[in-house]
């Protein structure tokens, strides 16, 4: 483990109220993570086992109840963090894309940098077009979402993020709700940053993906973190039952 | 039979038309602040800020569940015996605060009704990408909850504008009290007058519905723009 971990999750446990309205269930049990600078976490589990939730407590879309995280130097259980400014070092990229509904895909990559990093306008422009570009989706600039199709509103939404020039970037199943004939051009993108050494939190059900970009994988069920280790060995041999079953389920 | 409602309608024109022209100019005061207040109240609730959410509700559900005309006849006849000069108002002042407030009531609930209607994927993804609160409400919710009031806020500014007929039993010179008058001079053609009137108002609200069919097609349909 390196000196400066990028992301240290330390002990963290949140309780959600149950559907029924009584009682409450356990989302985040005790867990802990780090994520080294350059390095590609995958974290997979079957629905409901807190993976999400996971990843989206490292942005504070979501809150935890105790444990400590910190991200880039900033610990998100101090009072004092200035929350708003942590996250425009952390891209995120949603499941269902949330570009900007009455945006263009420029405008959608240029409001962000304008409103939060104060860019002028023009320098703005130019990187917008930049990113577009590099995601494949140069010719669409002037199209709004509703214009385009998933796989393209995915890719403006990784320009998006990337345009704030973040540390990180989370991909919170960022390809579940695409066609199959875009799942692949997506991915391509996520391992093309990857490779460039993007520091990235993944998740995912693409276990093809997890296994060849993956630096680690963590396996999540019930809330906890069952198993963790490099994506050879925990394909090859997972050492828990529970690891052992999923993977069985949909390998 | 037709010479005689033309000779009618050439003589009560000028009348009517002044009365028009009062109702043009109530309502559209009315609508303009109603919609402001309307506007920052709506705003406000949708927020959930914590003592003036409360406060607010009352004012609302109080203004909507009560008829308009009892509320015409407080600002009028019961403030003023309050004793508190400042709100010893005139007619004209008191139908201009009644039907302003009587229209912020509804276009509050509007305005909060479309700001919570915008998918909350939207400001999420405004939050990760560190947009403060007001930015998020102010770039990205904002922008397409206007959008959803466009149809349900004309429907509230026609009946805004047929509720100025009410301001007639305060003494406003109105088009519906300038009818009353009229008819005093013509009481064999109260039908006729009646009808005037009515068309009227139909002319004014007409367009002011078929504008908003217009609109909400104009901004709900997504176009490509060329920026440069």
């Amino acid at each position: 483990m390196s000196a400066n971990p990028i992301v240290v999750v330390d002990k963290i446990s949140k309780t959600f109220p149950s559907a029924d309205g009584r009682g409450s269930h356990l989302a985040l049990d005790e867990v802990s993570l780090t994520i080294e600078p350059g390095q590609v976490l995958v974290i997979i589990g079957p629905s409901g086992s807190g993976k999400s939730t996971l990843l989206r407590t490292l942005n504070a879309l979501e809150k935890f109840d105790t444990g400590n995280i910190v991200v880039n130097g900033v610990a998100l259980a101090d009072k004092r963090t200035d929350l708003n400014r942590m996250r425009a070092e952390i891209g995120m990229v949603f499941q269902h894309f949330n570009l900007f509904q009455h945006k263009t895909a420029l405008e959608n990559v240029v409001l962000p940098q304008v409103v939060v990093r104060g860019r002028p306008r023009s320098e703005a422009l130019v990187r917008a077009r930049d990113l577009l570009e590099k995601v494949g989706i140069a010719d669409r600039a002037n199209h709004y979402p509703s214009q385009l199709s998933g796989g393209q509103q995915q890719r403006v939404a990784i320009a998006r993020a990337l345009a704030m020039d973040p540390k990180i970037m989370l991909f919170d199943e960022a390809t579940s709700a695409l066609d199959p004939e875009m799942v692949g051009g997506i991915l391509d993108l996520m391992r093309k940053l990857a490779r460039d050494g993007m520091t990235m939190a993944v998740v995912t059900h693409e276990m093809g993906f997890a296994r060849e970009v993956a630096d680690r994988i963590i396996f999540m069920d019930q809330g906890r973190i069952v198993e963790e280790g490099e994506p050879g060995s925990f394909f090859a041999s997972p050492s828990h039952e529970r690891t052992r079953a999923f993977l069985d389920q949909i390998l | 039979m037709l010479e005689r409602y033309w000779a009618i309608t050439v003589s009560l024109f000028p009348f009517l038309w002044k009365g028009f022209i009062e109702t043009l100019y109530i309502s559209l005061v009315a609508i303009v602040v109603g919609s402001l207040i309307g506007f920052f109240i709506g705003v406000v609730r949708s927020q959930r800020v914590p003592v003036l959410n409360g406060l607010f509700g009352l004012y609302i559900h109080t203004l909507r569940g009560t008829p308009f005309l009892v509320q015409l006849y407080l600002f009028y006849f019961v403030l003023p015996n309050s004793g508190i000069s400042w709100l010893s108002w005139d007619s004209i002042t008191a139908a201009f605060v009644a039907l302003s407030v009587y229209t912020s009531s509804y276009v509050a609930e509007i305005v909060k009704a479309a700001i919570e209607a915008v998918p909350r994927g939207q400001s999420e993804a405004a939050t990760a990408l560190g947009m403060t609160r007001l930015e998020r409400l102010w770039y990205v919710v904002l922008p397409q909850a206007l959008k959803l009031t466009v149809p349900p806020m004309s429907g509230v500014y026609v009946m805004i504008i047929k509720s100025t007929a009410i301001l007639s039993v305060i003494g406003i010179s109105e088009l519906t009290r300038q009818g009353e008058i009229s008819i005093l001079r013509f009481p064999r053609d109260v039908l006729f007058i009646y009808g005037l009137i009515a068309a009227m108002y139909f002319v004014y609200c007409y367009p002011v519905l078929r504008f908003a069919r217009w609109a909400e097609r104009r901004v709900g349909a997504a176009r490509i723009v060329d920026l440069d």
